[in-house]
């Protein structure tokens, strides 16, 4: 009897001890010597939190959360702390809700910038350390712009540095099937009017030319507004996006309407997307993109960012499979070729002394180097050895951040939280779904004035 | 310390603590405050027994207050503010949401689910429990089509998910119309209107086996002879079962409307699960979670626009109550 | 009289019938839920999973790689089995498989009967066996591989790796333990203080007790919705903030109202003699409550467990505003609704798994305990 008791009691605990997995590390440290390894040695020699727990969250679920874990690991491995990272598609809310009840994790990893704002003003962030802004501003490419979209006003009315950038991304990015345009004889399209004829072409020749997948749980129609955003920056001039943004130009603009109906050129015919226009609303963006890749395809072009090639079917490889082109901008508008990206910022929404050193722990090389081994990931880091890149693709795309005549950040992400990860979003499935383009911006101005 | 074992903890603090308080509270008045002896004994039991029933009725009405009542009135109060909580703007809010489109859709949607889902889950109850009737394998099918009782909004969503998906070889309606020779497949969760009935259903589903179980039970009670005289005078099986029998249960079937009508107003899962309100289909709850905790005292207005709407129900349960007291 | 009979055996024929439709409608759902969690993801996206014990004809892609070719008379072979290929080897264990069909473009993938040779678009010629040996042969050395697209007849496959995925990977195990913690106080709690208030309602006369039972019923039906925000603050307040205590809290007030009404309906029917002669014998009114009542009472007090057990079990709104977020904390409903849904939007397999997962338990209560929660339903609307 008393034998069996303690094999009750046993199992109990290893019940409860498997509640909390270490994290393997992916590679050995020191093992492959492109990695700047020093780097995670020196900071482990400076950061000691032994028995420290660290919470992190974000938007990031499924396998973007398994290569932020995988990273997160190496900070736990160097400093000894308990690190944990939970994801949610209802994060701009649960992170509002979570502020105010003091239970915030550590660390909030932000992707829009408007709602870290919001969240600054009432005093639910802590500032970075001081030289976190002048380093950011030194080692970053363009880092003037990058520290100035971290920059809030806190509720004292001072501005201060408040977020870190780490793992940027492009979206005016179009991919495609290699075999599927090497087969058919179809070029990569140099502007938009090529883009166009493309589109028709592929139809003629009894295809389906786009899929696109709003669907995204709470944040379902975000990949519509980059849509919307990236059109919006080739028919008018960059001024007028600024200007969107903080609604001196309004929503229910000529011109922003124009932008809205240009992307329903795309994805209201439903000749021209997978599935047909309704599943459009529905399709999950993470699953979009799979129907590139079927036999025989179920479409041909995907416009998504440079993250996307994580959720693409296993075992594809960049070039022999897939590839990537630049979303061309018109010929006949002189605009020159806008580029437009995003990024995740990460800020302490409950200050420890081990959540300032995860914010030192980001800004070392070895911490972009190890991202940038797996998939979907940019920095604009000067330091690092571009050769960690587990991709000719992202190589790639860092061509096309470099090559950018206007380089603009993600509207939606700097709009006011209930503009930018709110009305917009689900403006656009109303839109997507046969509501009038300017009734939608109409609607989502009335949001915006009421907010004053 | 893991939550699971805060759990167990907190089972055995407040097992104890209710029953310790209970037995403490009783033995004071017992013992100390009025003991039935000594020479104000029969004072002493009148005063006790005073007192007593509001030493069993102190945690309860604590509770109630607190998370009930208190939140009528603190919601009310916070939806006469502006969106930060310091100004007061009077019915502000009010005015904006009546000024709103998605606010009136989301209302035209919440009567429909109001209107809809108790009346179809109690004449598909009804059904069900008139047909197993009698039937030799009557308690099984029963346990079958009550089942869904047990199963999450979240849960039922998911399950749902597999007959309204929009491709042939998922969605059990598109592979049926595929049979039937359909070219291209529909997403019943995007038709404009309709699709609110869709997402309906899924609550009927839920909530049939409850009016089932119960109604089932009261034809039971009906007397026998009452059916039996219906027979011999020649009445038909559908004459008596709409002349006869709903009549005679008529107060059962008021019941178990009234009560699926307040869950209908609690749902909130099944739109945020199906379509997070997009497509024209928030209803009231899921619309108040699209402003909650970014501006509240517009959510706690949406709030008390559905208690508005509960209103007349609630009274009329109230008076109902008080006449069976009598 | 024979024809009265006959119409009379002609109804109890619809009457099976349409119960039996009933039932189909009511189970077909959670059938096809249940089929697909041990379907693996590759075939749920091929064929319904009302024709998942059949087998699947599915489409592969292979690539034949420009190393393997041997000069052969005045061009190249390669010469190999399409079934073979690594990617494909859990589908043809042993490389054992019939081809149905083969093609060289990925537009149209099955163009070819096996057997046939069909031409290559660069030069040269392919052709595949229906046991899956395939020849390539060219005029020139290759030097982009060659791609080989088949369809093969694959038997179902039924699998509980999509269980294995969401218990381990998906953090579904965790998800489990959490509802489980917010689950069982929050149903023992209420019930023992809704026990001593329904006791005092139904069995103890004081002035105010109509009102008092009047409110109960009025509070019953209080949406959920007013109580979130003024309540988080108020737990903000006192420091209790986002926690399990908060939600233990929180769902013991919501479901008062309904044990205390459920109760108090049940106690007001035992027969007041018993209570009466315990009283004449000098019993005191609490021990009626806990060696008369209690124990009278099982089965209402049952039946209120079960609901209550079932309504925190499936709740996400009360989760999704009184836990902290993070996936330390996360109940199952939550972590469906803004996790997976999500993330594996388009895995059914895994979705249909997690769902399961967070059905059984519910349905085991259910199934086991169902006879009490009738009784206790019953009490409760049935006067």
């Amino acid at each position: 009897m008393p034998t069996r008791r303690l094999a009750a009691g046993t199992a109990a605990l290893a019940l409860i001890a498997t509640t909390a997995p270490a994290q393997e590390l992916f590679l050995e440290p020191g093992a492959d010597d492109r990695f700047s390894w020093h780097t995670l040695e020196a900071f482990a020699d400076a950061h000691d939190h032994t028995g420290a727990r660290l919470s992190v969250a974000g938007v990031w679920t499924g396998a973007d959360a398994r290569m932020v874990e995988s990273v997160l690991a190496y900070f736990a491995h160097a400093t000894g702390a308990e690190v944990s990272y939970s994801g949610s598609d209802g994060f701009e809310q649960d992170i509002v809700i979570s502020a105010r009840s003091n239970s915030a994790p550590n660390i909030a990893v932000f992707p829009q910038p408007g709602l870290a704002a919001d969240m600054a003003a009432r005093g639910l962030l802590t500032p970075l350390a001081d030289g976190t802004e002048d380093w950011v501003r030194a080692t970053y490419a363009a880092g003037d712009s990058w520290a100035d979209l971290g920059r809030f006003v806190g509720p004292d009315g001072e501005a201060a540095l408040y977020g870190l950038f780490y793992k940027v991304d492009v979206k005016s990015l179009v991919w495609y099937s290699t075999d599927a345009f090497f087969e058919m004889g179809y070029d990569v399209p140099d502007t938009m009017e090529d883009l166009l004829a493309l589109t028709q072409r592929i139809v003629d020749d009894g295809g389906t030319p786009w899929c696109i997948g709003l669907g995204s749980g709470a944040a379902t129609g975000w990949p519509a507004t980059d849509w919307v955003e990236d059109l919006l920056l080739r028919i008018a001039a960059p001024e007028v996006y600024d200007g969107w943004i903080d609604n001196s130009v309004p929503f229910d603009d000529p011109r922003v309407i124009e932008a809205i109906e240009l992307y329903g050129h795309f994805a209201r015919n439903d000749d021209f997307v997978s599935g047909g226009a309704q599943a459009v609303a529905t399709t999950d963006w993470r699953d979009a993109p799979s129907g590139l890749f079927r036999f025989p395809p179920d479409c041909h072009m995907h416009k998504q960012a440079s993250f996307i090639p994580t959720f693409f079917p296993d075992g594809l490889e960049y070039g022999l499979d897939y590839d990537f082109f630049y979303f061309p901008a018109y010929a006949r508008h002189d605009l020159g070729e806008p580029v437009m990206g995003a990024g995740t910022m990460w800020a302490i929404t409950d200050d420890a002394p081990v959540a300032q050193s995860l914010i030192a722990f980001l800004q070392t090389p070895i911490a972009h180097e190890l991202w940038m081994a797996q998939s979907g990931f940019l920095t604009p880091h000067t330091g690092v050895n571009l050769d960690t890149f587990s991709s000719d693709a992202q190589r790639g795309i860092n061509e096309v951040l470099l090559d950018a005549t206007v380089f603009r950040f993600d509207a939606s992400d700097l709009m006011p939280g209930e503009i930018g990860a709110g009305a917009f979003w689900s403006g656009m499935v109303d839109f997507t779904t046969g509501a009038d383009a300017a009734d939608v911006a109409a609607e989502i101005q009335s949001r915006w004035d009421a907010m004053r | 310390m893991p939550p699971i074992l805060q759990g167990l903890f907190t089972i055995l603090v407040g097992v104890t603590g209710c029953v310790a308080y209970f037995w403490l509270s009783n033995l004071l008045l017992d013992r100390v405050i009025c003991p039935p002896h000594g020479p104000h004994a029969g004072r002493n039991i009148t005063r006790a027994n005073l007192i007593r029933p509001w030493l069993f009725l102190f945690p309860a009405l604590v509770v109630l207050g607190l998370y009930l009542a208190y939140p009528v009135v603190g919601s009310f109060v916070r939806s006469l503010h502006d969106r930060s909580g310091t100004e007061f703007i009077g019915l502000g809010n009010y005015a904006d949401l009546i000024a709103s489109g998605g606010f009136r859709v989301a209302v035209r949607n919440n009567i429909l689910w109001l209107l809809v889902v108790p009346a179809a889950a109690t004449a598909f109850g009804l059904l069900a429990a008139q047909l197993t009737d009698r039937l030799s394998w009557g308690n099984v099918a029963k346990s079958l089509i009550f089942m869904p009782m047990a199963i999450s909004f979240v849960g039922a969503s998911l399950i749902w998910r597999f007959v309204y998906d929009n491709s042939f070889d998922i969605g059990l309606i598109n592979a049926v119309r595929g049979a039937f020779g359909a070219e291209r497949a529909i997403d019943v969760i995007q038709i404009p209107f309709w699709n609110n009935f869709f997402i309906m259903f899924i609550m009927v589903w839920i909530q049939t086996g409850f009016a089932m179980v119960i109604l089932s039970a009261a034809l039971r009670g009906i007397p026998e002879e009452t059916v039996e005289a219906a027979i011999m005078d020649g009445a038909s099986p559908t004459q008596i079962f709409f002349r006869i029998k709903v009549p005679q249960i008529m107060g059962t079937i008021v019941v178990v409307w009234t009560t699926i009508t307040f869950l209908v107003l609690k749902v909130f899962d099944i739109v945020y699960t199906m379509t997070g309100g997009n497509f024209g289909t928030h209803i009231l709850p899921s619309y108040m979670m699209s402003f909650m905790f970014r501006d509240d005292g517009r959510a706690t207005a949406v709030a008390f626009v559905i208690m508005i709407l509960v209103l007349p129900v609630m009274i009329w349960n109230i008076r109902q109550a008080r006449r069976e007291m009598r | 009289m024979h024809s009265i009979a006959g119409r009379k055996s002609g109804l109890q024929w619809a009457v099976h019938l349409s119960v039996v439709a009933l039932v189909l409608l009511w189970l077909i759902p959670t059938l096809g839920l249940l089929v697909s969690s041990v379907r693996d993801r590759d075939q749920i996206a091929e064929t319904g999973w009302w024709l998942a014990p059949l087998p699947v004809e599915m489409t592969f892609r292979i690539r034949a790689a420009p190393d393997d070719a041997r000069a052969s008379g005045d061009g190249f072979v390669i010469a190999g089995n399409v079934l073979d290929d690594p990617a494909q080897a859990r589908w043809f264990p042993d490389g054992a498989g019939t081809v149905t069909a083969f093609g060289t473009r990925g537009a149209a993938p099955t163009e070819h009967a096996p057997g046939d040779t069909a031409e290559l678009r660069t030069g040269g010629t392919l052709s595949v066996a229906r046991d899956g040996a395939f020849t390539i042969t060219a005029p020139d050395a290759l030097t982009r591989p060659v791609s080989i697209f088949f369809e093969a007849r694959v038997p179902p496959r039924v699998t509980l790796d999509n269980y294995a995925t969401v218990l381990t990977s998906d953090g579904m195990d965790r998800a489990f333990l959490n509802t489980l913690t917010v689950a069982v106080p929050a149903t023992v709690i209420p019930i023992l203080i809704a026990a001593f208030a329904a006791y005092a309602l139904a069995w103890m006369d004081f002035r105010g007790r109509g009102v008092l039972i009047a409110a109960v019923v009025g509070l019953l039906v209080v949406p959920l919705q007013l109580a979130l925000v003024p309540l988080l603050n108020l737990h903000n307040a006192v420091g209790i903030g986002q926690s399990f205590l908060g939600i233990w809290l929180a769902h013991t007030g919501f479901g008062m109202p309904l044990a205390i009404y459920l109760l108090r309906n049940y106690m007001v029917g035992l027969p007041r003699d018993i209570i009466e002669s315990a009283r004449v014998d000098g019993a005191t009114d609490f021990q009626i409550f806990t060696r008369i009542i209690l124990p009278l009472s099982f089965p209402a007090l049952a039946a209120f467990a079960i609901f209550q057990f079932l309504w925190v079990w499936n709740d996400l709104l009360v989760a999704k505003v009184f836990l902290p977020s993070g996936s330390d904390a996360q109940v199952m409903t939550v972590k469906i609704a803004d996790d997976l849904i999500g993330s594996r939007g388009g895995d059914w397999g895994i979705l249909a798994a997690a769902a399961f997962v967070s059905i059984a338990v519910p349905l085991v209560v259910f199934f086991t305990l169902q006879r009490y929660l009738v009784r206790g339903l019953l009490a409760g609307s049935v006067k």
